[in-house]
């Protein structure tokens, strides 16, 4: 048996209740979608649009949305938030042609552009903006924002409701598929969340950084950061997730929340190459949703 | 396109005959407009170790410029020093590390990056087709010079040693590299995956974006694809080697999904410096082998920066 991470985290008493008060706002949040089309990003397989719509705040956000030409519905990929500032229509490396299979939705959390006002984020500073108070942290509108795209997602009747894959480089899939129903596979890469105290105390990698440069300025409010974060450990997500999952990292950092998910996740290490793991990834989805082939880009067939 | 070997592929971007004479007349311009630099202190992102700078100046058009700045906190004499540019979408890092190395270090945000966008921001997508259709307000215009006034901005403090500079980056700032390393004169570049070279092959060898961008455009345009040719001649990374002189490492993967290695072979043949070297990673996309690759980058500056005589 490979030696697993040990953890300070403790799970908050209140972490469902601090949770369902998000899913509840949400539900009593209108999504209120204006879907405008986009000519320049639409291809003669695809037709894109660009989407605002309302998350918890209120607060609009903004999504690329690329729907094949023909009659669906399709198999859906949608692709949360990362920690920067830029969202592409399709992300960066990923075949465009792969906008010829799939229903493709690209979301801009609060903060990223084109969601940017009345809240522009900061690279780094979004990490820790509010960290200092768990109901009032920024993360905690981001993963609302999250769900909210799930439930847009859901909301088109081009998605195929049996394949709709998130995925996500952090923690978001696993996040929002704990808190909202309708994701069917998940690809996760957990990077920042799980056991954050302890990580960021071994590193100068940001953002984990900005917790180490936030508690040398307020030394103390490490308690209450602490508690913060706590909130948001996928380990306690895990419990929630039953959809089949690719879970970027290693079994001895991963270990525990793996085994904590209702359906064995598919545990893989990163080989360094953005080749050797992209075929995979995009192998396993494949696989998961039933397709007989992969769409590649040109230099990895 | 049918595939040939990677090494062996011919651009078909003609290097303009007045590309000299352009990029002269722009630093001509540049010259002559002072940095107005400023540079404070950021208690929070400093550390025991490391002073960080939060850094302005001023570029062309009139725009102001962003970068952080990190020096060693024990520090005596002239340092070393080492330019990072950035990628196209992401935002330029804190180089705590090298400066923990003993190097002085700008990671600079040029136009359009966040922080450096409240004067000009065509966004992402959108920056690589910004005023495609006219070199001399084409988006990489101003972006180049932002690059290479950071090379100024360096090469103007007292506490480095102006002839002992490098410049690197990845992915753009690969590009970015080939770009400062020809307009200026650093002592050594490490150009990684490069971006911005042979922009109209690129958009033929992959359907990725950001290259994405100009097949999206010509797609809506297609009668400017002479005109954006034309002006692309002008930014291509390719057509800025015969100008570089330093020792230049490059760095690339043969699966680079996003900026096609034939591209950065063909960057590679045009730089004029005897003193250079290509590392190809087989098994790798736009990572270009960085794992890898991180400390023969290191190795190459420690040589050029630190034990040059």
């Amino acid at each position: 048996m490979s030696s697993r991470c040990m953890s300070t985290t403790v799970r908050p008493d209140d972490f469902d209740a601090y949770w369902n008060r998000v899913v509840n706002s949400l539900d009593a949040t209108p999504i209120a979608p204006e879907v405008e089309l986009m000519p320049i990003r639409s291809t003669d397989y695809s037709t894109t649009y660009g989407v605002r719509f309302t998350s918890i705040g209120p607060y609009r956000l903004f999504g690329y949305l690329s729907i094949p030409r023909g009659k669906g519905p399709f198999p859906t990929l949608l692709y949360f938030t990362r920690l920067q500032s830029v969202v592409e229509p399709l992300p960066q490396g990923d075949a465009s042609e792969k906008r010829r299979r799939f229903l493709v939705f690209a979301m801009a959390a609060r903060g990223q552009r084109n969601a940017d006002k009345p809240y522009a984020a900061s690279f780094p500073g979004l990490f820790v903006d509010g960290i200092e108070d768990h109901e009032g942290y920024v993360m905690r509108g981001i993963v609302a924002d999250c769900c909210r795209a799930v439930d847009y997602v859901l909301t088109r009747p081009e998605a195929d409701r049996g394949r709709i894959v998130g995925i996500g480089q952090n923690e978001m899939p696993l996040f929002s598929a704990a808190l909202r129903g309708g994701l069917t596979h998940l690809v996760a890469s957990p990077s920042f969340f799980h056991r954050t105290m302890d990580r960021a105390a071994g590193t100068e990698s940001y953002p984990l950084e900005e917790i180490n440069e936030y508690l040398r300025q307020y030394p103390d409010r490490r308690h209450a950061v602490a508690r913060t974060v706590s909130y948001f450990d996928p380990l306690f997500f895990a419990p929630r997730i039953t959809a089949p999952t690719l879970l970027w990292g290693s079994r001895e950092t991963l270990g525990a929340v793996a085994d904590a998910m209702q359906a064995a996740p598919q545990v893989r290490a990163s080989e360094h190459s953005r080749y050797k793991d992209g075929v995979y990834q995009e192998r396993w989805i494949a696989r998961h949703l039933g397709l007989r082939d992969v769409i590649l880009p040109a230099h990895w067939r | 396109m049918a595939r040939i070997a990677v090494e062996d592929f011919e651009t078909s971007m003609a290097r303009p005959e007045d590309f000299d004479a352009f990029w002269e007349d722009v630093l001509e311009t540049v010259d002559r407009i002072p940095l107005n630099p400023a540079v404070v202190r950021s208690p929070l992102r400093s550390t025991p170790d490391v002073d960080v700078f939060d850094v302005h100046f001023d570029s062309i058009d009139g725009v102001r410029i962003a970068g952080w700045y990190c020096l060693p906190a024990s520090r005596a004499g002239t340092l070393p020093s080492i330019l990072r540019v950035p990628g196209y979408i992401g935002e330029p890092q804190l180089p705590k590390q090298e400066a923990k190395g003993g190097y002085a270090v700008f990671s600079v945000a040029p136009r359009g990056k966040l922080r450096s966008n409240g004067q000009f921001n065509p966004g992402y997508p959108g920056l690589l087709t910004h005023n495609i259709v006219d070199r001399n307000t084409y988006s990489y215009r101003g972006f180049y010079i932002d690059a290479v006034r950071a090379f100024d901005f360096l090469a103007g403090r007292e506490e480095v040693d102006s002839e002992r500079i490098g410049v690197t980056g990845s992915s753009q700032g690969g590009g970015l590299t080939f770009v400062v390393a020809a307009l200026r004169d650093p002592r050594a570049g490490a150009a990684g995956a490069p971006y911005l070279c042979g922009f109209m092959d690129a958009i033929q060898l992959t359907h990725t974006y950001p290259y994405q961008e100009i097949r999206d455009y010509l797609r809506l345009y297609p009668e400017r694809e002479p005109v954006v040719r034309e002006t692309l001649a002008y930014f291509d990374g390719i057509h800025f080697g015969p100008r570089i002189s330093c020792p230049m490492i490059v760095n690339l993967g043969l699966q680079d999904n996003i900026c096609p290695p034939e591209t950065g072979y063909a960057a590679f043949r045009e730089i004029a410096s005897s003193d250079k070297r290509m590392y190809a990673y087989d098994g790798h996309a736009h990572d270009a082998g960085s794992v890898a690759h991180g400390s023969v980058i290191e190795a190459f500056f420690e040589k050029h920066l630190k034990n040059h005589a």
